[in-house]
């Protein structure tokens, strides 16, 4: 029941009560624009510095409002994730909703307190604008609506990637990274944005966004299908790219960036291997071309370009030294990060596209280059970089002192060795971790207990290899020690190898930004070991050239000069991989993958 | 067995609803009830409803339509005031040739319901009041909420959009710059490799 | 002067005609049309005529994200926006299996209740204006107008607030918030004696509401009236109280009766529910600064964001009455289908025409604005 006693007939001298408004303020409004609230929703203001061209806010207007426009003159680096575009907004469409805001990877987007425009028919033009950080008008309209920690539309934090304790895995060379599950695969792949960064920095430029919305989709065989557009070497990159996609994805701006690798990795494990081949092979042509390619050297690039030339319909035959082909994935990355199987499925899709492999097969030794040109259309070198850099420090010849290269492929081969009980290795990228790794590993086994130093040149935090490959090391007891330029091998007075002395590294580049490195004498070090393992880089042995034809070719620092297409200046030869391009499997493949474009072109040419 | 508030509840709905044959129900939350059934028993299941539990208020009746299965979906809402649950009821009818019964002799706002599903998705109630059209007077095209009615196509169609040319676009586009990605590239789904090689 | 080709129409004697109220009406809060035939001055027959405000939300809603469409939903109904935007976002948490964290839920019901005092203004103040008092209508526009600066402070936005987001609210509070809707609670509840004054115990508005549009309980309910309107008939009825949602549960109000069922009833229940959303608001101002907490379940990337299949019909008591939204999911990212169901849909189309039918030319557009209707419901 209402409480309001309207049945009260009143008294006439009710109309009185009104003169008490005479005593009060009236209702007014200014008629300047009123200044908005804190976070008022008004026209966009854009931090260019900040702003990538990710264009996802152009993914979630649900009005269609926002076109990216490209500008020249701005930064354009697919390496670090950043295009030369930014949103343009169409405020006859935009409501200012603001979801754009709230989802910008970047935080560069805001809306600002202003919100006054008005035109005539003939400025209808003015209401498509290009927000920078100066307001719509050119005046300084303070931030409005912007982007709060508790108000974030995109998932900053990456699913956990199980693995096996450090206990667990340092005895043995099972795989320590143990895979998503479904749920895991699901939800990581659904914090991608699609902004497509990944796709441009990627050498191969694989499809990414693509197959990470295929996987959320479910559609893992789709997944598949668009790894296998552009990377043969699914498995293997999958687990040891170098994935240049993850620096430059969107959400790394401010979160931990999708962890594409990983995603790869979960669909090509979780389709059956018979259907992957089904799936690498559909497009195949049918038809031989009658063409015949010889290929030299069964890694990353050689065997990329041998899928995709069988694929065309030329006759592949690669010739690989080694037992087992597959080149530094096999011989150079250990077991428990990159298992045997995995490799081998690799390669059974490439030879199932028709890809003749002969193995243990020395070109120089049991067949000549000559004898290969002669027999084939066109060959390619692909020896990729199988030789351990030597520092050269004094007594560096020591029996003692391995290279890490050597070192991996007995482990690979199964070759017994004797296993270091103290070990130092020199070096601070990803060979020097697998190497001291592996040695770890193997130590445990037979000692019981891990004795491993690495010594680099640089600061831990600027190290060539993976972080993560630096965290697991240490978590394996390994030892590092930054900083640390080689300066000698100590020998005992019998001749046994006792120790590596260093210097405090002072500065490694000059001002030229050329190598030449500066040491502090005083911070002098003896890291006592009984074996020292050099992982400093590797070079090519491209011995099996022989003089004439070393001779007959460019080169180009000591590599074989290439044009864009990888042809050397030999029409009848193409060279590929980490012998021209330096070491990095992804890289490899897309190499690969252009140097069967440029074969393929010439091939058909020469067929006409 | 008349249904009281009182009552256990749920058993005692379930009882009521045991008389209807081919009946599926399932409670989704304390309060919500869904019912599946065959067409020819909704009637039945209205008049017991209404007639012996009280479920005198029909929120509303929703259509989906499932184009795949060559179906629509009706799903009646009905309240009771006095048990505080609701009832709603799914059945599924062809979409072809689209015809149900009206319930408007039990509940009055079936009339506005029924009309409204009539003019959006061309489903006809036989028995309704009013078949004739109420919002979309003017539109002579196929009944819009049907799945094969492609809004967004239409309405770029009908439609003349603005073509913008401000100062700063010409400037970029001088220097060589210019619009990469319009909106409506990103709405639609790229087609696949795979798809154009076929 | 007539023009040349001036023709006189022989009309056949008759005192009918046919008039329309609308499309463009202060009667109602949106284009909308009533067209009456009246003989003489009383109204024989009625005939509504939406469809002017038709924007295709249903739609719109099955080509966007499920997150894009918060944007959409409070444009359903301007004066009322936020029951919209919750309903909405209830459907999406229930299909999801989302948990709302308190704190949200409690800022939610801030803006229910606040809407519901602006909505209410809004109302009566345009209910005055149809009987010819046009002052009840400046000062509510005005009084609404210090809840839309609340909202804008809290928002960014006056009256699309797009606040409510799947798994919670869009932003905390900003700091001194509370205090500032204390004050404008002050402020309101100080002008209730004077809307009183000038209104509920003005004995022109009185005689001229009362006994207009008697809607009786049995016809409200084979009617499907809900709200206000159907409290004005003597149904003790309130889905907060009685298939509650949200925090409602934790709050003490009471379900304002009114039993004449006439549009002074409805205006009194109206009235009535101010003071009772201010009695809520109240116990959210006291209570909000205790519940500490996230204002946002973690949600999903929005741009790839899949909803397990299913349906859903949620509920909420709107200014206007029960609001309702049945949502399907097929699975994907997008609704499959929603279905909106504004309490409007019902009063302004059958209960309207009936209503007006046998009334007065003169209290036509009384009893439109008495029912509280929002075109945009029924339209959508």
């Amino acid at each position: 029941m209402s409480d309001i006693d309207y049945k009260d007939r009143g008294s006439l001298l009710n109309p009185l009560k009104s003169f008490a408004f005479f005593g009060r303020p009236a209702v007014t409004e200014a008629i300047e624009p009123r200044p908005a609230s804190d976070n008022y929703r008004g026209f966009h203001v854009n931090d260019w510095t900040k702003c990538v061209g990710c264009s996802t806010c152009q993914k979630v207007c649900d009005n269609a409002a926002i076109t990216m426009v490209r500008i020249p003159g701005l930064i354009a680096d697919p390496v670090k994730g950043i295009r030369d575009e930014r949103p343009a907004i169409d405020y006859g469409r935009c409501c200012w909703c603001g979801l754009c805001v709230d989802i910008c990877p970047t935080g560069s987007l805001a809306l600002s307190r202003e919100y006054v425009h008005t035109c005539v028919d003939a400025e209808l033009d003015s209401y498509f604008v290009l927000p920078d950080s100066s307001g719509m008008h050119g005046q300084h309209f303070e931030k409005g609506w912007a982007k709060t920690a508790d108000a974030d539309l995109v998932d900053l934090d990456r699913q956990k990637m199980p693995e096996m304790e450090p206990e667990q895995r340092i005895g043995n060379f099972a795989e320590m990274l143990l895979g998503y599950d479904d749920q895991q695969a699901l939800l990581e792949a659904s914090r991608c944005v699609q902004c497509g960064m990944c796709h441009d920095a990627c050498p191969t430029h694989m499809h990414a966004p693509e197959y990470i919305r295929a996987i959320w989709e479910g559609k893992l065989e789709e997944a598949v299908a668009w790894i296998y557009q552009t990377n043969p070497f699914a498995h293997i990159c999958g687990r040891v790219c170098t994935r240049r996609c993850e620096d430059a994805c969107s959400i790394g701006h401010r979160g931990e960036p999708i962890a594409i690798r990983w995603l790869k990795r979960y669909a090509m494990d979780a389709v059956p291997h018979e259907r992957v081949k089904q799936i690498a092979l559909a497009g195949k042509v049918d038809t031989p071309t009658g063409k015949r390619v010889a290929i030299i050297g069964g890694g990353p690039a050689g065997l990329t370009a041998a899928f995709d030339l069988a694929k065309k319909g030329h006759a592949v035959t690669v010739f690989e030294a080694l037992a087992e082909p597959g080149g530094m994935t096999r011989w150079g990355i250990p077991e428990y990060r990159l298992p045997y199987d995995r490799i081998d499925r690799d390669i059974d899709v490439i030879r199932s596209a028709g890809v003749d492999i002969r193995c243990n097969v020395r070109i120089g030794q049991d067949i000549t280059l000559d004898q290969l040109r002669a027999g084939h259309d066109a060959v390619l070198l692909a020896l990729g970089l199988q030789q351990g850099r030597q520092t050269r420090i004094p007594h560096s010849e020591h029996e003692k002192v391995f290279r890490a290269v050597d070192l991996l492929n007995k482990i690979t081969a199964n070759e017994p060795f004797d296993v270091p009980h103290c070990a130092v290795v020199i070096g601070g990228g990803n060979v020097a971790m697998d190497i001291a790794r592996s040695l770890a590993r193997l130590q445990k086994q037979q000692y019981g207990q891990v004795n491993v130093v690495v010594t680099a040149l640089e600061e831990q935090q600027h190290f060539m290899a993976d972080p993560d490959e630096i965290k697991e090391a240490l978590e394996e007891g390994i030892v590092i020690r930054d900083q640390c330029g080689p300066q000698g091998c100590e020998i005992d007075a019998a001749g046994k190898l006792v120790g590596l002395k260093t210097w405090k590294v002072l500065s490694i580049f000059d001002e030229n930004k050329r190598f030449a490195p500066r040491y502090d004498e005083a911070g002098e070090t003896i890291h006592a070991c009984d074996t020292v393992i050099e992982a400093i880089g590797q070079s090519a042995d491209t011995s099996l050239l022989g003089d004439t034809l070393t001779e007959a070719l460019e080169w180009n620092r000591g590599r074989i000069k290439v044009d864009a297409d990888g042809r050397t200046s030999e029409a009848w030869l193409w060279s590929a991989g980490d012998m021209v391009n330096g070491p990095d499997v992804v890289h490899a493949v897309a190499d690969g993958h252009r140097v069967a474009t440029s074969i393929d072109a010439v091939l058909m040419e020469q067929k006409k | 067995m008349k249904l009281s508030p009182t009552s256990n509840l749920s058993a005692s709905l379930e009882f009521l609803l045991q008389e209807i044959s081919g009946l599926r129900s399932q409670w989704k939350s304390p309060r919500r009830l869904r019912v599946d059934l065959q067409a020819e028993t909704l009637p039945a299941l209205i008049e017991l409803l209404k007639g012996r539990a009280g479920f005198v208020h029909l929120s509303a009746i929703s259509c989906v339509d499932w184009p795949a299965q060559n179906e629509f979906e009706l799903v009646y809402h009905l309240w009771s005031y006095e048990v505080k649950v609701l009832v709603m009821a799914h059945i599924r009818i062809p979409r072809d040739p689209g015809i149900y019964l009206s319930i408007y002799d039990l509940y009055r706002p079936a009339a506005f319901f029924e009309r409204d599903i009539h003019e959006m998705f061309g489903l006809f109630f036989e028995g309704s009041p009013d078949m004739g059209k109420f919002i979309l007077t003017e539109w002579d095209g196929p009944p819009p909420m049907r799945k094969e009615f492609d809004g967004e196509a239409w309405v770029m169609n009908q439609f003349d959009w603005q073509d913008y040319q401000p100062g700063w676009l010409k400037d970029i586009e001088a220097k060589g710059g210019g619009i990469t990605t319009r909106p409506e590239d990103v709405r639609r789904d790229k087609p696949k490799p795979w798809d154009e090689q076929s | 002067m007539r023009p040349e080709n001036y023709q006189s129409v022989n009309h056949p004697p008759s005192n009918e005609f046919e008039l329309f109220f609308g499309p463009n009406h202060p009667g109602i809060e949106g284009n909308y049309a009533l067209k009456v035939r009246v003989n003489g001055d009383e109204v024989t027959s009625a005939r509504a005529d939406g469809g002017y405000l038709h924007r295709g939300f249903e739609k719109l809603m099955e080509g966007r994200l499920w997150i894009q469409n918060i944007a959409l939903v409070p444009r359903i109904c301007v004066p009322d926006p936020v029951p919209m935007e919750v309903c909405y976002s209830l459907a999406i948490e229930e299909l999801g299996g989302i948990e709302v964290p308190e704190r949200a839920q409690w800022i939610r019901v801030m803006q229910l209740e606040l809407s519901r005092i602006a909505a209410h203004l809004f109302t009566f103040g345009g209910h005055a204006a149809t009987t010819g008092m046009y002052t009840p209508m400046f000062w509510g526009i005005a009084d609404r107008d210090l809840i839309l600066d609340l909202f804008e402070e809290l928002s960014g936005g006056r009256v699309y607030h797009i606040f409510n987001i799947p798994g919670g609210v869009r932003r905390d509070l900003p700091p001194g918030y509370l205090d500032r809707v204390s004050k404008t609670l002050d402020y309101i509840e100080s002008r209730l004696p004077d809307y009183d004054n000038l209104l509920f115990t003005n004995k022109v508005f009185v005689h001229r509401a009362t006994g207009v549009g008697v809607l009786n309980q049995e016809q409200a309910l084979e009617w499907a009236v809900t709200g206000p309107n159907l409290r004005a008939t003597g149904l003790d009825f309130d889905v907060r109280r009685d298939d509650p949602y949200l925090v409602y549960d934790q709050i003490e109000f009471d379900v304002p009766v009114e039993q004449a069922g006439d549009a002074w009833a409805r205006a009194l229940v109206r009235r009535s529910e101010l003071k009772e959303s201010l009695r809520i608001l109240r116990q959210v101002v006291a209570k909000l600064p205790s519940v500490g907490g996230p204002i946002r379940a973690p949600i999903p990337n929005p741009l790839a964001w899949n909803l397990p299949a299913g349906d859903v019909y949620t509920r909420v008591e709107s200014s206007k009455g029960e609001l309702a939204y049945y949502v399907v999911s097929n699975g994907g990212d997008k609704p499959y289908r929603v279905h909106v169901r504004g309490p409007s849909a019902m009063h302004a189309v059958q209960v309207l025409e009936n209503l007006v039918t046998g009334a007065r030319i003169e209290d036509v557009a009384q009893i439109m604005f008495s029912l509280d209707a929002c075109p945009p419901e029924v339209d959508r």
